[in-house]
C-alpha cells in the first residue's frame, strides 16, 4: 500500500513538472492507449508485446527474423521513411492552421486535389528529373494554397465554420477527382489513376545499392527544412507573432492593429500550402497513383499528430515518427500475428482521445501535486 | 443565539494562490440591514456565495436560524429561503423575464392529462401580481435582451421573491445605476426589511452603508476587521478600517492649461451589428491638456463612441478629426500610428493576450517597427530590453518578470501592463475606458495619478466610465450621454452630482434652461 | 418526379433526426461534430443486434428491424457518453472531441465489425448485410396525383422519425427540460444560481443528439447502403451539422433545409438517368448536397445567431 502511494507520487511529480509538462503528458496519453491496446490485443488472445515489436520490425526499427530478395531491415527503414513524409507536411499543416485558432479538418482533401492536379499536370508529363520534381513541389504548393485559401476566405467573408466547409470540400474534392479519373486516366487493371512518370516522382523507387533495392524518399530532406522553417516563422518573424496572436485572441489582436481576415486567410493558405506537399510526397512519392473515391487516412491521422505534438514542429517530428511506426508497422503485424490491421487505426484513435483529455491530465495532475504539496506542509508543521 | 438568522463561524476558504476568507465570524439579526464594506478583492463575494452555496467552505459552519447547514448548491440555499443578486445578472438574454423567474421552479400542468408543459400563462399572471405587491413593475412577456439594466435588476429582486426568500443578499447591487435609480433601489430594499426580509449588502460604497444599513462588517484581505453600528461611525472611520490606513478623499489636481484641439468628433453616428444606431450624432472636441469625460449609465453608447475613435467599429455618418486630419476611413492601424492610444473596458479580451508573455504583450503595439523588427524578422533582444524599461518605470509586478504568462497576473498588474504600453506610446490621444474597474483604492490612485500627469503633458484625454466619482474627481469637461445622444457638455466644476444623474436617465435636457425635470 | 420525393424524403428525414440531435446539444452550449461518427456507431450497434438476430434466432423480420432501430438508439447514447465526458466532465476543447470522436467511431466500427464477422460468424467480411427494409404505401392517399408520391414507399423508419421528431420538438420547447436546455445555451450562470445541475442538462442534451443520430445512422444503413460498412461514413453527419445551422438551431427551418438537400440529391440522380448518362456521372451527383451546402451558408452564415454560449466550457468556479 505504503509502495503504492510512493510510485503514485513519483508519477504525480513527474507529470507535474511544468517545464517538462509538454514532453511528459503527450508520453502519458501514449501509454495509456498502448496499455488500453494491449488489454484488446490479450482479449483477443494474442501476445501484446509481440504486437509491439512486429510494429517496430514493420518500420525497420527493429530486424525482422527473414527477409525476402533485395530486403532488409534497412531498406524497410526507407520506405518507413517514404511513408513518414507525407505525415510531416500534414501535421504540419494541421499544426499551422491550429495555431492561428483554425481547425484543419481538410487536409486529406487538399492532398487529393494538389496530388491529382499536379499528377495530370507534370506526373504525365515527359519533362526530365531535374526540371519535373521541382515542379511538382512547386504545382502542389500553389493547388494546396489555393484550396486553403478558399476555406480562409469563405471563414472570413462569409463566416463559414472552417470545419464544415472542408469537410464539404474534402467530399466535392473526393468525387470530382474520382470522377475525372474514372472516366479519363484510370488504369483498368489496376483501377486507379494511371502511374506517374519516374523523372516526376519524389521517390527513387527501387534504387539497387549493392543487393538491396531502396525506395530514396527525396521528400524528407524537404520535409525536415520545412520543419525547420516553420518553427523559424512562429519563433522569430512579424507573420509568426501575428498568427499565434490571432490563434490566441482575435479580439485583442484586431484592437492591436492586426489584420485578422488576412491573417486567417494567410494561415489557411500556408496550411493548404503544406497539405499540398504532403499531397505530392503521397501520391508522386510514396505512391505514384492515385485510388479514386477515397481519402487517404494521413490527413486525419495528422491531427492525432499535431496535438500529440502541441503544434510545435519539432514535436510533431516525433509524434508523427510515432503515428507512423504504428499505421506502417501494422501490415506487417497483421500478417505475422494474423490480428486485423484496423487496430493500428483503433490504437491510433485512442492515442487521440487520450491526447484530448490533456487538459484534464494536467488539472488532475495539479490537484493531486496541490494534495501532495499540502500533505507534506503538514507533515512538516507535525515535525 | 437563537436571535439570528444566519450565522457564519471562522470560516476560512482559500483558492489555488490566495487565502480569500480567513477565520471570518458574522453574525446577522432577522430583519436587520447588514452591509459587508471591503475593496475589490477583499473577500466580500466570497464569503457570500458561500452563504449561497456557490463554493463550500475550507474551514468553519454555517446556521442557519440556529441550525447547522452544509450549503452544498444555490438549490438548498434557496430551499434554505436564502436569494442573492448577484453583480453580473445571471439572467438568460434571450428568454422572457417570467421565464427567467420561474427557471428551475416552473408551474407545470398537463395538456390532455399526461402531457406536461411549462404553463408560462399562469407565471406571468403570477409575477404581475408580485411585481405590483413590491413596487417592482415589469412586464414578464418583454425578453431580457430587451430591457435596460435597472430592470433586468428588478427581474432579480423578483427571483429572489418568486422564491419566497427571507435572506435576500445584493452584491454590489448599485455599480451599475445611476444616482436617481440608487435612490430608488435603497428605498426598495428599505421596504423589504420593513416586510420582514433580512437584507445582507455588499457593497464598497460608504454612502449607500450610511444611508440604508444597521450595522456593517468591514473585511480587509479576507480577514474580518471590524462589525460597527453604522449610526455611531463616520465614514471617514469606515474608509479607513476598509482600506487599512488613513484615505483622503481628495486628489491633487492643478487647473488645467488648455491647448489646441487634439481630437473633433463632428456628427458621428455609429450602427451596430443589427443595424441599431447605439451613438447618434454626436459631436464633441478634447484639447490638448483637457480631460473630456463622457458620464453615463452603462450600455449607453459611450464605449462605441471610443471604439469608433479608435476604428474598432465603423462610423456610419460623421467625421472624426486628430489633430485637424480626417482619420474616419483610417485602419485601426494606421490610427494608431497617427497618434491614439486606447485603454480599453475589457482589458482581458481586449487589452491583452492572455496566453503570450508579458514582454509580448508590452510590445503588442510595437512589434511590426524598427528597432522590434526589422523585414519582418523579429529582434527578440529589443523586445526584453523594452519589457524590462516598462516594467520598472510602471511598476509592474509578475512572478517570472518578462517572461510571465499575462493569463497568470493579477487584474491590477495586467491593468498597469496595459497603461503602460499605451502611455509609452507617447501619443497625442489617450482614451481610458474604465480604467480602475475592479482595483483596490491604491492602484486606483496610482492610476488616476498618471492620467493627471498625462494631462499636465499637454496629451488629449478622453474618459469613460461609469464611477460617477471618478468623473467628478478627474474630469476637466464633462459630455453626458444618454441612449447613443450627448445630453450635455459642460464644464466639470459647473455640475453636481446629482444633475449628471439626471441627464444620465435623460430626464433633464438642454432645452430646459431653468433645470425643470421631465417626467418621461 | 415521384422518385425524386421518395427518395428525398427517406434521405432528407434522417438527416432531419440527427440535426435535432445535434441541435440539442449545441442548444445546451456543447458544440457537437461528432454526429457523424455517432451515426456510424449507432447503425453499427444497431445492425450487431438485426445480423445476430437474423442469424442465430428465427424472429420475425420486421421485429428485428424495430429492435435494430432501437438498439442503434441506445448505441449512438452510449457512444456520445464519450462526448459527454470530454466536453463537459472534462472540459476538453469541444471541436477536437468531436473530431476525435469520428475518428475513433470509424477505426472502431470497422475493427470490431472483422472480428465480430471473423469470431461470431465465422465469416472474413467487413460487413453486416441488412438488406433494405420493407416499405409502406398509403392506400388512397398515394393516388393523389404529385403529393402521392409522400405516401408512396415509405419506410417505416420515416414514420418512426416524423414521431420523434414531434416529440423532441414538444420537449424541446414546451418543458422544463427543453426550458433548461436552451438557457445552458445561452447563459450556463443563469442556470446554475437556478438551482438547476448545467453538467446534467448538458450530458442529457448530447445523449440525446446520440440517440437521434443513431436512429439516423440505422436508417441509412436500412436504406442507402443495405448494410452496415465503413461505407456509412460519407459525411452524412456534418451535412446534418451544416442543415442545423442553415437551420439557425431552430427545428422547424431544420427541417426545410434537410428536405432541400434530400431533394437535391435525388433530383440530381433523376437528371443523370433521365438524361441516360454513364453510371460514373452519379458521382458528380453526389457532391450536389456539399455544393448546396456551402453556397446556403454564404449566404445564410452570417446572419445566423448561434447560441451564444456555445462551445464555452462551463467552470463553476469562474465568474
Amino acid at each position: 500500500m505504503q509502495e503504492k502511494k510512493k510510485k503514485g507520487n513519483l508519477l504525480v511529480r513527474f507529470l507535474g513538472n511544468e517545464k517538462y509538462q509538454f514532453l511528459t503528458i503527450p508520453l502519458f496519453a501514449i501509454l495509456i492507449s498502448l496499455l488500453v491496446g494491449a488489454v484488446v490485443l490479450l482479449l483477443l488472445g494474442k501476445n501484446p508485446l509481440d504486437a509491439y515489436v512486429n510494429l517496430l520490425q514493420g518500420s525497420g526499427i527493429l530486424p525482422k527474423a527473414k527477409y525476402a530478395g533485395g530486403k532488409s531491415m534497412l531498406t524497410d527503414f526507407f520506405s518507413f521513411m517514404d511513408c513518414w513524409t507525407p505525415m510531416i507536411f500534414a501535421s504540419l499543416s494541421v499544426a499551422v492552421a491550429l495555431k492561428t485558432g483554425l481547425f484543419n479538418i481538410g487536409v486529406s482533401g487538399q492532398m487529393l486535389a494538389a496530388g491529382f492536379i499536379t499528377t495530370i499536370t507534370v506526373g504525365y508529363s515527359t519533362l526530365s528529373a531535374p526540371i519535373a520534381k521541382p515542379l511538382v513541389i512547386l504545382v502542389a504548393a500553389v493547388v494546396g494554397a489555393l484550396v486553403g485559401g478558399l476555406i480562409g476566405f469563405l471563414k472570413y467573408r462569409f463566416n463559414i465554420n472552417e470545419v464544415v466547409s472542408s469537410i464539404m470540400l474534402n467530399y466535392i474534392i473526393e468525387y470530382v477527382v474520382g470522377f475525372f479519373i474514372n472516366t479519363r486516366y484510370v488504369n483498368p487493371i489496376s483501377r486507379q489513376s494511371q502511374t506517374v512518370s519516374s523523372e516526376a516522382r519524389l521517390t527513387l523507387s527501387g534504387t539497387k545499392i549493392g543487393d538491396l533495392k531502396f525506395d530514396i524518399p527525396l521528400g524528407i530532406i524537404l520535409a525536415v527544412i520545412v520543419v525547420i522553417i516553420v518553427k523559424y516563422i512562429f519563433d522569430r518573424t512579424v507573420l509568426g507573432y501575428e498568427l499565434k496572436a490571432v490563434g490566441s485572441n482575435q479580439k485583442a489582436s484586431r484592437y492591436a492593429g492586426i489584420p485578422v481576415g488576412k491573417n486567417m486567410i494567410l494561415a489557411m493558405m500556408i496550411s493548404g500550402l503544406l497539405a499540398g506537399l504532403a499531397g505530392a510526397s503521397y501520391y508522386l512519392g510514396y505512391y505514384a497513383s492515385i485510388q479514386p473515391k477515397v481519402l487517404s487516412s494521413t490527413g486525419f491521422d495528422a491531427i492525432a499528430v499535431a496535438i500529440l505534438g502541441h503544434s510545435n514542429p519539432v514535436g510533431i517530428l516525433g509524434s508523427s515518427f510515432l503515428i507512423n511506426i504504428i499505421s506502417k508497422g501494422s501490415t506487417y503485424m497483421s500478417s505475422s500475428l494474423g490480428v486485423d490491421a484496423e487496430i493500428a487505426s483503433v490504437i491510433t484513435g485512442l492515442i487521440l482521445l487520450f491526447a484530448a483529455c490533456d487538459m484534464y491530465i494536467r488539472y488532475r495532475v495539479d490537484k493531486a501535486k496541490e494534495n501532495l504539496d499540502k500533505k507534506s506542509e503538514r507533515r512538516e508543521s507535525h515535525e | 443565539m437563537a436571535d439570528y438568522i444566519v450565522e457564519m463561524r471562522h470560516i476560512t476558504k482559500r483558492f489555488p494562490g490566495i487565502v480569500a476568507n480567513k477565520d471570518v465570524t458574522i453574525q446577522i439579526k432577522k430583519g436587520e440591514i447588514y452591509a459587508i464594506l471591503g475593496e475589490n478583492g477583499a473577500g466580500k463575494s466570497t464569503l457570500m456565495s458561500m452563504l449561497f452555496g456557490m463554493y463550500e467552505p475550507d474551514e468553519g459552519e454555517i446556521y442557519i436560524r440556529g441550525k447547522k447547514e452544509i450549503i452544498s448548491s444555490p438549490r438548498y440555499a434557496t430551499q434554505l429561503n436564502i436569494g442573492m443578486v448577484h453583480q453580473h445578472f445571471k439572467l438568460v438574454s434571450n428568454y422572457t423575464i417570467a421565464e427567467n423567474i420561474i427557471m428551475g421552479i416552473e408551474p407545470v400542468k398537463k395538456a390532455l392529462g399526461i402531457f406536461p408543459y411549462v404553463d408560462i400563462k399562469g407565471a406571468n399572471e403570477k409575477i404581475a401580481r408580485l411585481s405590483r405587491q413590491y413596487g417592482l413593475e415589469v412586464d414578464p412577456k418583454k425578453v431580457i435582451s430587451d430591457i435596460n439594466v435597472s430592470v433586468q435588476q428588478r427581474v432579480e429582486i423578483l427571483k429572489m421573491l418568486y422564491r419566497e426568500a427571507e435572506i435576500l443578499i445584493f452584491d454590489e447591487p448599485t455599480a451599475l445605476l445611476t444616482p436617481q435609480e440608487i435612490e430608488f433601489l435603497l428605498k426598495i430594499i428599505k421596504g423589504l426589511r420593513d416586510g420582514g426580509k433580512t437584507i445582507i449588502l455588499i457593497t464598497h460604497k460608504l454612502e449607500e452603508i450610511k444611508k440604508v444599513a444597521d450595522r456593517c462588517a468591514i473585511l480587509r484581505r479576507g480577514e474580518l476587521i471590524d462589525v460597527l453600528d453604522v449610526q455611531s461611525t463616520s465614514t471617514k472611520e469606515m474608509a479607513s478600517k476598509m482600506v487599512g490606513r488613513e484615505v483622503s478623499f481628495t486628489l491633487d489636481k492643478t487647473p488645467a492649461k488648455f491647448r489646441d484641439v487634439v481630437l473633433d468628433v463632428k456628427n458621428l453616428t455609429v450602427t451596430n451589428e443589427d443595424k441599431f444606431q447605439v451613438v447618434k450624432n454626436v459631436s464633441f472636441s478634447v484639447h490638448g491638456g483637457e480631460i473630456f469625460a463622457i458620464a453615463g449609465v452603462s450600455g449607453n453608447g459611450q464605449v462605441e463612441i471610443a471604439d469608433a475613435i479608435a476604428g474598432l467599429m465603423k462610423a456610419h455618418s460623421g467625421q472624426i478629426l486628430l489633430n485637424g486630419k480626417d482619420i474616419t476611413e483610417y485602419s485601426i492601424r494606421k490610427r494608431t500610428l497617427e497618434g491614439i492610444a486606447y485603454i480599453p473596458e475589457d482589458r482581458q479580451t481586449y487589452g491583452l493576450i492572455l496566453d503570450f508573455t508579458l514582454e509580448d504583450n508590452l510590445a503588442l503595439k510595437n512589434y511590426f517597427k524598427e528597432p522590434f523588427s526589422r523585414k519582418g524578422i523579429l529582434n527578440k533582444k529589443e523586445f526584453e530590453t523594452y519589457g524590462e524599461k516598462l516594467i520598472q518605470a510602471y511598476d509592474v509586478r509578475s512572478g517570472q518578470g518578462n517572461r510571465t504568462q499575462v493569463r497568470s497576473m493579477s487584474g491590477g498588474n495586467q491593468q498597469k501592463a496595459i497603461i503602460a504600453r499605451e502611455i509609452q506610446q507617447d501619443t497625442p490621444l489617450l482614451i481610458f475606458v474604465q480604467p480602475t474597474r475592479g482595483l483596490d483604492i491604491g492602484a486606483i490612485e496610482n492610476i488616476h495619478k498618471q492620467i493627471l500627469a498625462e494631462r499636465d503633458k499637454g496629451k488629449a484625454i478622453l474618459l469613460i466610465s461609469l464611477e460617477l466619482d471618478e468623473i467628478m474627481n478627474l474630469a476637466d469637461t464633462i459630455g453626458v450621454i444618454y441612449n447613443g445622444q450627448i445630453q450635455k457638455i459642460a464644464d466639470a466644476s459647473t455640475l453636481t452630482t446629482k444633475e449628471v444623474g439626471q441627464f444620465m436617465m435623460g430626464v433633464k435636457n438642454e432645452n430646459d434652461k431653468d433645470g425643470r425635470e421631465v417626467k418621461d | 418526379m415521384n422518385n425524386v420525393i421518395i427518395d428525398g424524403l427517406s434521405f432528407a428525414l434522417p438527416l432531419f433526426i440527427m440535426a435535432i440531435g445535434g441541435i440539442y446539444s449545441e442548444r445546451s452550449g456543447v458544440t457537437n461534430l461528432a454526429l457523424e461518427g455517432l451515426q456510424g456507431f449507432g447503425a453499427f450497434t444497431g445492425a450487431l443486434v438485426a445480423y445476430m438476430l437474423m442469424q442465430f434466432t428465427s424472429v420475425d423480420s420486421s421485429a428485428v428491424y424495430y429492435v435494430a432501430l432501437l438498439f442503434a438508439m441506445i448505441g449512438g447514447m452510449i457512444f456520445s457518453l464519450l462526448h459527454a465526458l470530454l466536453c463537459v466532465r472534462f472540459k476538453a476543447n469541444q471541436v477536437i472531441s468531436g473530431v476525435v470522436i469520428n475518428i475513433l467511431a470509424m477505426a472502431l466500427t470497422a475493427f470490431l465489425t472483422k472480428v465480430i464477422n471473423r469470431s461470431v460468424f465465422g465469416t472474413p467480411s467487413d460487413k453486416f448485410d441488412l438488406g433494405v427494409s420493407a416499405r409502406w404505401t398509403v392506400p388512397g392517399l398515394s393516388k393523389i396525383p404529385v403529393l402521392g408520391a409522400v405516401f408512396t414507399n415509405i419506410y417505416p423508419f420515416e414514420v418512426v422519425i416524423l414521431v420523434l421528431a414531434f416529440v423532441a420538438w414538444y420537449l424541446l420547447y414546451k418543458t422544463r427540460f427543453g426550458l433548461h436546455v436552451r438557457a445552458c445555451g445561452d447563459n450556463p450562470h443563469a442556470v446554475d444560481a437556478a438551482g438547476i445541475d448545467v453538467a446534467k442538462v448538458r450530458v442529457k442534451a448530447v445523449m440525446m443528439s446520440g440517440a437521434l443520430s443513431g436512429l439516423a445512422g440505422i436508417s441509412f444503413a436500412y436504406s442507402i447502403s443495405a448494410k452496415f460498412s465503413s461505407s456509412i461514413y460519407v459525411g452524412y453527419g456534418y451535412l446534418a451539422i451544416a442543415g442545423l445551422i442553415f437551420g439557425n438551431w431552430k427545428i422547424l427551418p431544420t427541417l426545410g433545409a434537410c428536405l432541400l438537400f434530400g431533394f437535391a440529391k435525388s433530383g440530381g440522380y433523376q437528371i443523370v438517368q433521365n438524361l441516360g448518362l454513364p453510371s460514373s456521372y452519379s458521382d458528380l451527383i453526389m457532391i450536389l448536397p456539399y455544393v448546396a451546402t456551402l453556397l446556403l451558408l454564404m449566404l445564410f452564415s452570417k446572419h445566423n445567431q448561434a447560441p451564444r454560449a456555445l462551445g464555452e466550457i462551463y467552470d463553476k468556479g469562474k465568474r
